[in-house]
């Protein structure tokens, strides 16, 4: 039973992944001009025959279908290509700079859920009480202030108050433990709260359908007291759409790390695909973009497989 | 009568209110920034370079010597055609793909879900970047990126209550007296999604706001020197620390725009969804 079902889900993920490749595939034939032409830049000192070579190096002179397939083969075996500007290998960029990106997010994610599980649950208990609206109010603006503002705000404030404090200048984890999370801290806070947020309004709203249910009603009429009823038999259930959404959100967290990255001078996979992005280098622009897609589509997967696991009603239909 | 109802339903909660009296105030903002702004946004005076908050400038000036208020009256306008525009195309768009998935099914439908999955795996901002890395970035491309970021959310949304509307007794009905799907599709299913357009395309209003800020933000919007929120959060960022008013102010109204959207998104589905109605 179990087995059909991650053996369909992971099925059901192939379609997903081929048109996510083609999709970034594609569209990078859709730009005026192609990578030859942007290589070359300016430089039109080569002749017709070199031009040609190098079409035939990038393999552009074969037909499309023909192209896509290739690439393809190459990143089934995590081969990206190479940088136009640097020459370095894309794969080695992204495993390079992926560490830094994966900590601010991982921080970032488990600082929303302690903040947000118990501000959703008191809220959820409290319900049209003061918490609740305070908490209520405190999570509109965490979804509606942009992240480079509060962490502009976090700069200016941090600054001023603890001038000794390490706000940049990223220190590897091995290199410095404390620094590391020194560093990394405020960006995580920041690049968190939207998302802390969005947790404690699902946390509010998944209590909320648990304490209607009928078998806390029962547990209640039992005579149990409040606080048992909450803490034993609630929250349990509670939390499992929680927790399981929070890791589809650790796929979205990435995106804003770019944010993040450059307001806080990180060096992280967000900056470094701005930066391709402004410098037009496509091959690192369409290997990361790649990555993420893929490691997104990944990421669900095992989300709704973990969620099989929990929840053991959940089949594929 | 109806509206009437709504109305009230809407108005006991004084935040919408509030709310619904800001975001009216910035339409007209962005409508006729003419009439508020205090200065040319692009004028550059020389004396008051890097400013901070006076009589004469009550935003302060930015490096250049730039009125930020003014900046911002404009900004607020280039960042409500960008995010409104975009929302509508994704609206259209998202409607069109939703309908005809949700409607028809089969094949069809799972061609389309398979290519809004795909465009699901990436995050908005990542998506929108992509976009603009391909084609440069100019007003027509933002909203053409944005927009298109916006497409399977509606898509999605729209193909739930597709599904739910096509099984209803009277669309069943009118499908038994021989009418075209077409004619089924534009006359009983597209007026009856009216609440969930409406819900979504507040609540998507607001995060397009922010991604058009964002991208803005990271020196990919609408190219300098025109003002727009999120780029002068961007440009002001550098001199953060010397003149934090170039970035904070910006970066509040942006904030500011957001939650008064926000709360009357929340407000319209607490409003339209007969489930919460008590």
């Amino acid at each position: 039973m179990k087995i059909a079902y991650i053996l369909g889900r992971l099925l059901s993920a192939l379609p997903t992944l081929l048109i996510l490749t083609f999709f970034v595939f594609i569209s990078l034939h859709l730009v005026p001009g192609d990578v030859v032409d942007i290589m070359l830049g300016t430089q039109n000192y080569l002749s017709e025959e070199q031009v040609q070579d190098l079409y035939k190096e990038y393999g552009l002179d074969q037909p499309l279908i023909v192209q896509y397939v290739n690439w393809l083969k190459k990143i089934i075996t995590f081969d990206l290509g190479t940088s136009l500007r640097t020459g370095d290998s894309v794969s080695r960029i992204i495993s390079e700079k992926f560490p830094v990106t994966f900590e601010l997010a991982l921080i970032s994610l488990i600082f929303s859920l302690i903040i947000g599980i118990p501000f959703g649950m008191i809220s959820a208990v409290k319900r049209n009480k003061l918490p609740d609206y305070t908490f209520r109010v405190l999570g509109l603006i965490g979804l509606s202030a942009p992240a480079f503002w509060i962490g502009a705000i976090f700069i200016v404030i941090i600054s001023s108050l603890f001038p000794d404090y390490l706000l940049f200048g990223y220190v590897p984890f091995s290199q410095d433990p404390l620094s590391n999370i020194q560093v990394m801290l405020i960006p995580a806070i920041t690049l968190g709260l939207m998302i802390a947020a969005q947790v404690m309004r699902m946390s509010r709203n998944s209590m909320l359908d648990v304490l209607s249910q009928d078998y806390v009603k029962v547990a209640k009429a039992k005579g149990l007291k409040n606080k048992k009823v909450i803490f034993k038999h609630a929250l349990r259930n509670a939390l499992v759409p929680v927790v399981t959404t929070a890791g589809i959100q650790f796929g979205y967290l990435i995106g804003g790390t770019i944010l993040i990255e450059k307001m806080f001078a990180l060096p992280g996979m967000g900056r470094h695909l701005l930066q391709a992005v402004t410098q037009r280098d496509y091959p690192v622009v369409q290997g990361i973009v790649t990555f993420i897609g893929v490691m997104i589509v990944i990421l669900n997967i095992l989300v709704d497989i973990l969620y099989s696991f929990i929840d053991p009603r959940i089949e594929l239909k | 009568m109806e509206l009437k109802k709504l109305w009230k339903k809407f108005a006991r909660s004084p935040l919408n209110i509030i709310s619904l009296i800001i975001f009216i105030f910035i339409i007209l903002v962005s409508l006729f920034p003419g009439l508020f702004a205090t200065y040319d946004p692009m004028e550059m005076d020389v004396e008051y370079f890097m400013e901070g908050p006076a009589a004469s400038h009550i935003f302060g000036t930015d490096q250049f010597g730039r009125d930020i208020y003014s900046r911002i009256v404009y900004g607020i306008q280039k960042s409500m055609m960008i995010a409104s525009l975009s929302i509508v195309f994704a609206a259209f768009f998202g409607t069109l793909f939703g309908v005809i998935s949700g409607y028809f099914g089969g094949i069809v439908d799972m061609i389309i879900m398979r290519v809004i999955d795909a465009m699901f795996a990436f995050p908005t901002l990542i998506l929108a970047l992509f976009i603009i890395a391909l084609f440069g970035a100019s007003v027509s491309n933002l909203i053409l990126a944005i927009g298109v970021v916006y497409i399977p959310i509606f898509a999605r949304t729209i193909r739930g209550s597709a599904i739910t509307l096509k099984e209803l007794l009277y669309v069943k009905a009118a499908k038994s007296l021989g009418k075209t799907s077409f004619s089924i599709i534009m006359k009983e299913i597209i007026p009856n999604l009216s609440s969930v357009l409406i819900v979504s395309f507040t609540t998507n209003f607001s995060t397009a706001i922010l991604s058009e800020a964002s991208l803005g933000f990271l020196g990919l919007g609408v190219p300098p020197p025109e003002p727009t929120l999120g780029g002068m959060v961007g440009e002001g960022s550098p001199f953060l620390l010397s003149a934090p008013w170039v970035t904070l102010f910006p970066g509040m109204i942006i904030a500011i725009i957001v939650l008064s959207i926000n709360i009357i998104g929340d407000g319209l589905r607490d409003t339209l969804d007969p489930k919460i109605s008590k």
